[in-house]
Order: structure tokens, then sequence, then C-alpha cells
């Protein structure tokens, strides 16, 4: 994964097939997990333009209850109020761009698949372009997928994600001298099959990993839209 | 912490003095106000940019809330009428920021009043 960098037609990297593939998965996951937490239907359209009443559901997953929280924190009056003009709103925004991004890594559709990539379409990984009018929309989902690999994570303060950090960067500076991208998997192919046989050492390692990456490609996003932004403003 | 805390807020003040003309500046007349909360997983340089985009707020004063959030465990980023204030925690919930809302005059904008220690 190279940082994202300015250019005429919008914001590019270069993340590897195995970058793409993970975090639309994870993406579409979370995609569905708001729906569902939300009482949006899988059936209901999320696209610009639909307007929302009313609140389906009232989320008990911790993680979106952090996605969609509390807006009062003594009054549940005003709370309730608050859920009553705004979750659906806000859930089917999230939706939206949590699919855009997804369908952006990953245009084929093929991470919804387990496993099963194209490996001559994918070889050399895939140039990521942002365009400037949706790079807020993809660091946003950039965000709901951290805060929901955080939660699952157990990360519940600073000093957590910072322990976090080293031991992913720990991790992959070991790697190095090996090429392959999953060193628990010799030949590069077999890690959907091995997700159920992983200690929980390793999944926080694997989920560790897409969550540092994941704040990697955010981070330096942000920082070329801030500089964009401050430099229309003179 | 505390004396970082001390300074930002002195510093907070000055910056309000000269930012009155271009944009609107929290206070304890208006009712409501709008709260972001720290938390681990936001970036500090994606809070200044939301404060900067959405806010306009110059990146000084963004830097200074940003750090207030980050330093005091949260920060009044906006106030005004109840419904102002809908808009702009609907906003910052959109952006993924942890934002509420509530009245002022209630310690809202002081270290260790009600709710602080959360």
């Amino acid at each position: 994964m190279t940082p994202f960098r300015s250019t005429p037609d919008g914001y590019v990297a270069r993340w590897e097939a195995v970058e793409c593939h993970v975090l639309a998965r994870v993406a579409r996951d979370v995609a569905e997990l708001v729906r569902a937490e939300s009482g949006l239907g899988p059936d209901v359209e999320v696209g610009e333009g639909v307007a929302f009443t009313g609140v389906g559901l009232v989320p008990h997953d911790p993680a979106v209850q952090r996605l969609l929280p509390d807006a009062h924190r003594d009054d549940p009056d005003v709370a309730a109020d608050f859920r009553h003009l705004t979750q659906t709103d806000l859930a089917a925004a999230k939706v939206a761009r949590l699919e855009a991004f997804a369908d952006a890594l990953d245009p084929e559709g093929d991470a919804h698949d387990d496993g099963e990539l194209d490996e001559q379409a994918w070889a050399g990984g895939a140039q990521i372009l942002v365009p400037r009018d949706e790079a807020q929309a993809f660091a946003g989902a950039l965000t709901d997928v951290r805060i929901v690999l955080a939660e699952r994570l157990g990360l519940e303060d600073d000093a957590a994600v910072e322990l976090l950090h080293d031991e992913v960067i720990a991790g992959v500076a070991g790697e190095e001298s090996d090429d392959a991208d999953e060193p628990d998997d010799a030949d590069g192919t077999g890690d959907a099959e091995d997700a159920d046989d992983v200690t929980d050492g390793e999944q926080r390692r694997y989920w560790g990993g897409v969550f540092v990456a994941a704040g990697f490609a955010q981070e330096s996003l942000v920082d070329e839209m801030l500089a964009d932004l401050r430099a229309q403003r003179g | 912490m505390l004396s970082t805390l001390a300074d930002a807020g002195t510093a907070t003040e000055e910056e309000t003095r000269t930012d009155v003309q271009t944009d609107h500046v929290p206070g304890l007349a208006d009712p409501w106000v709008t709260i972001v909360w720290n938390d681990p997983v936001n970036l500090m340089t994606y809070v200044s940019y939301v404060f900067e985009s959405y806010f306009g707020y110059p990146p000084a004063k963004a830097k200074k809330l940003m750090l207030q959030v980050h330093h005091e465990g949260r920060a009044v980023v906006s106030s005004g009428p109840r419904e102002r204030m809908e808009v702009d925690v609907q906003a910052m919930q959109g952006y993924g920021l942890w934002a509420t809302l509530q009245q002022s005059g209630r310690g809202a904008g002081a270290p260790g009043a009600e709710g602080g220690a959360e």
C-alpha cells in the first residue's frame, strides 16, 4: 500500500490485491451490520436523494452504537428525538458510502466470495483513484470501518491503539525477509479456509493489520485533502 | 495535562476575539452546544479536517479544538439554537466523530463539569 498522493484527477494510491479484497469485504460486512442494526432492510435503496424519517431499530451492537450514538448523555428524550429524526438518514448515508468504497476497491465484486480471486487480473495490485468530490465519503467509510474494527479488537483508549500499532509494525518488520503476503499461509491462497483455525493472537494480528492499514490509507488521504482545502481557501 | 489545558484555554480566548467577524463563536449566551468527545480511533488530522471543512474554522482554531478533544476528552465545537445543533451533531456523527448536544449554561464548556469524567 502506497500513501495517497494528490494528482489532477484526484487522490491516487496503489494497493495490493489482498488489501483491496480484505478492505472491500470488511466494508461490505460493516454496511450489512449497519443495515441490520438500524432497521434498514437489505432491499432498501440508499442512493442520493432518498429521504427517510422515523427509526427502525435502536442499535444493540456496541460498534453500531458508536457509529449511531445517543446524541444526549443525560436526557433520553432528547436522544430519542434525535434518533427519530436522523438515524435512518445517517445509517443510509453510511451504508451508501461503505458500499461505494467497496465497489471502488473491488469493481468486479470478487471479494463477495471467500477466496477465489482472479490472480492474473489482480497481478501487481490496483491503482486506487479517489476523485476529489468522492474523497470525503471515502475517508468517512474508512472511519466507519476503523471504528467497527477497533470495537472488535477491544481498543478502548489511545494506549491500546498505540500498543496495537507497535505490535503490527513489529510483525510487518519481521515479515520483510519473506515474500508472502500471509506469513502463516505458505501458498498465499488458502487464507480464507484457514480463518476458522486461527488463534486469538493470530486474529488480533490479522485484524490489527487491517486496522493499521486502513489508518495509514486514511491519514495519507486526509493529509492531501487538508492541504487542498487550505490551498483553496488561501 | 492541566497546564496544557490552561494554555489552550487562554489561547482560545484570544482566538475568539479575532474570529468574531468571520464566524460564529460558541458561547454561553446560546442555549445549546455541540460537543465532540475523544475516541481512540479518529486521527488528529481527520478531526482537524472535519472542523476546517464543515465549520469553516481557520486551521489554528480547528487545531486547538482538536487538541482540546484529545487532551481534555471533549470540546464544545459550536453553539446555537437546538435545531441548529441537531444539524451539527448529525453532521459530526456522519463524519464518524462522537458528538452530542446539550443545553449550555450547565458547565458544558468547563473541564471537569458534568459528564466530563466519562
